[in-house]
């Protein structure tokens, strides 16, 4: 073996060439493939309930409450820095506002706490997370002996502090995440929704369905929100919608946009909002009785094909005329060789070309008409359809 | 046999290039298949978030709007920006945070900031005159901002299944002092697409500038987006 290897040929040096090559190949294959399972991804920062209960899974997300009058609840956030730096973060709580389209949102932490916001104390300001970590952090709330009947929302908020940069021009952004806390004073509790309007309008590349829903009891209501597109032939060309919560008192919109339809032609979008009515229904519980259904107004609409689909449905219409063309040409011919063509007996010596010459005919007709079929062999004394002579 | 294989495999650079492949992948499947280790996996819980990140996904430290130069005029006139560039996106993600919802709005930082500056600032959020002129709040000044989400381009972000369907921009929106302090940006709804990341550019913004308004180039606000789970 040793005297081999001190005697390696030109051809041996290439194959150890080759395989240095390929071991390296293979190296780097092995260490690139798990790196790209580690690729890394945004993380953020933010916050969960840190008591989520068994019979709500909506408590995952946001805080529910059903509390007395002057009742006292302790209960706890987790706030999360998935960020890939230490982070200082404000854990504050606010009072809830109503934003643009009825959507929930919550004050700045600027502003005075009036409601829900001044209930709630939170046992830290700001907590410092290095990354990948969380910290549970207990707040109380104190419901006032004045609270009225019906659901009252705030928030808690996470948002990270930060040093104003002083030369900068423009706007200056800041980030927060909100968890919506939701308290219910039990009492008459009335849920009920009504649906507010229904508009189309038209956008430079399709339409925009405008949906408005109404609350008009004193909690909020996760409303089933549906609009559905459909050609006038009854397909469904698109579905908008899924479930929203409908603030109290607060009219919600959505913008749902519905692209210029490919084909064209008249359709009819369907608005509907299906809800649980029932007072036993309360933030992420159905009642399990009957939902109630609103269907509101429908709306026609004519819309012009896209460019490509006008391309496509001319290209139909050509080819529609053509076998259309076709085809009445083919029963006309039918028709005469039923009704005006006379019998012919063939004789010795005929062929379909020479019949065809004769009769003043092509061949294939001739053969079509009689259901001649190759290698077209005409035997004497059978009788065949001819056209007339002129 | 064997040496005849083994001298086959030393002359023939082909085949041994071929045996060492074979080798090197048999022997890695060879040691996968043979494990029997009990694997253990945590995955940390995710928090609902949102940001202003690059085209890599990675924070922009200090994100901002530049707001279009005017030039000074005894007309009241209009600036223009974009919020949500390639450069700086606005980025919502929901690892499975917020089952049923949630909202992404914008605010001033205080419902009562101006647009400030060391000369003479003016107002975002007052309505009176087309937002031109001063009105009833508490400041003396005039100008109105107005964001109109429905203009931009919302788009799947590193997700690779996830879809846009049950996000929702919101409607183009001035800021109105106490009426309409936060204007929502875009809506996620309660549904079998609810889990996911988005990213949003091209959201304008326009700010009436009142008439006469005070040469400067530092004019400056501090506005909050927010995600809040609903």
């Amino acid at each position: 073996m040793l005297n081999y290897r001190s005697k390696s040929t030109p051809v041996q040096n290439v194959t150890i060439s080759i395989l240095r090559f390929v071991f390296f190949v293979s190296t780097l294959v092995f260490l690139v493939l798990p790196g790209q399972a580690k690729a890394i991804e945004y993380g953020g920062f933010g916050g969960r309930p840190a008591n989520p209960r068994s019979d709500n899974p909506r408590t995952e997300s946001i805080f529910i409450y059903t509390l007395e009058p002057g009742e006292e609840k302790l209960d706890a956030v987790t706030v999360i820095n998935n960020t890939p730096e230490r982070k200082t973060l404000l854990v504050y709580a606010a009072d809830s506002t109503p934003s643009t389209g009825g959507a929930f949102a919550c004050k700045q932490f600027s502003e005075d706490k009036q409601s829900v916001g001044a209930w709630i104390t939170v046992s830290k300001s700001e907590v410092t997370l290095d990354s990948g970590t969380n910290e549970t952090v207990p707040f109380t709330i104190r419901v006032p002996q004045s609270a009225g009947v019906g659901e009252h929302n705030g928030c808690i908020l996470i948002q990270e502090k930060k040093v104003k940069n002083e030369n900068q021009s423009g706007v200056s952004l800041s980030v927060r995440t909100g968890l919506r806390v939701a308290i219910t004073i039990p009492g008459d509790i009335v849920r009920k929704l009504e649906l507010a309007g229904f508009t189309l309008s038209d956008k430079p590349e399709g339409y925009l369905l405008h949906p408005q829903v109404r609350n008009i009891g004193n909690v909020s209501i996760d409303a089933d929100v549906q609009v559905v597109t459909k050609s006038v032939l009854g397909f469904t060309v698109m579905e908008h919608g899924g479930e929203f919560p409908i603030l109290k008192g607060e009219v919600s919109d959505w913008n749902f946009e519905l692209p210029k339809p490919f084909w064209g032609g008249w359709y009819r979008s369907s608005f509907a909002v299906e809800y649980d009515e029932n007072p036993e229904a309360s933030v992420g519980i159905q009642s399990g009785k009957n939902l109630t259904l609103l269907k509101g107004d429908t709306i026609w609409f004519f819309s012009f094909p896209t460019i490509k689909g006008l391309i496509l449905e001319l290209l139909i219409l050509v080819l529609a005329a053509y076998l259309y063309r076709n085809y009445r040409k083919f029963k006309k011919h039918k028709y005469a060789v039923k009704n005006d063509w006379i019998d012919y007996r063939v004789k010795s010596g005929d062929t379909i070309n020479s019949l065809a010459d004769q009769f003043n005919i092509s061949w294939k007709s001739l053969a079509r008409a009689n259901k001649v079929k190759a290698p077209y062999a005409l035997e004497v004394g059978i009788v065949i359809k001819v056209p007339p002579a002129e | 046999m064997i040496e005849s294989i083994l001298g086959l495999v030393r002359q023939n650079k082909t085949i041994s290039v071929l045996v060492f492949g074979f080798l090197t992948f048999f022997s890695v499947t060879y040691v996968l298949a043979s494990a029997t280790s009990n694997f253990t996996q945590t995955i940390n819980a995710g928090t609902l978030s949102v940001d202003i990140v690059d085209a890599s996904y990675v924070t922009v430290g200090s994100p901002s709007v530049a707001m279009s130069a005017v030039t000074f005029s005894f007309a009241c006139q209009a600036a223009t920006g974009t919020f949500g560039t390639a450069s700086q996106v606005i980025y919502v993600k929901n690892p499975d945070a917020a089952d049923n919802g949630w909202t992404v709005a914008l605010a001033a930082s205080d419902p009562t900031d101006v647009w400030d500056s060391a000369g003479t600032d003016f107002d975002f959020n007052d309505s009176t005159g087309s937002g031109c002129t001063d009105g009833a709040d508490a400041d003396s000044l005039g100008g109105q901002m107005t964001v109109d989400p429905s203009v931009g381009t919302l788009a799947v972000g590193q997700c690779a299944s996830c879809v846009t369907t049950n996000v929702t921009k919101g409607s183009s929106a001035p800021f109105v002092q106490a009426t309409t302090d936060s204007i929502t940006i875009l809506t996620g709804a309660a549904g079998s697409n609810d889990i996911g990341d988005w990213k949003l550019t091209g959201v304008s913004i326009s700010q009436t500038i009142p008439a006469e308004q005070a040469v400067a180039s530092d004019y400056d606000i501090n506005l909050t987006l927010s995600v809040t789970a609903s």
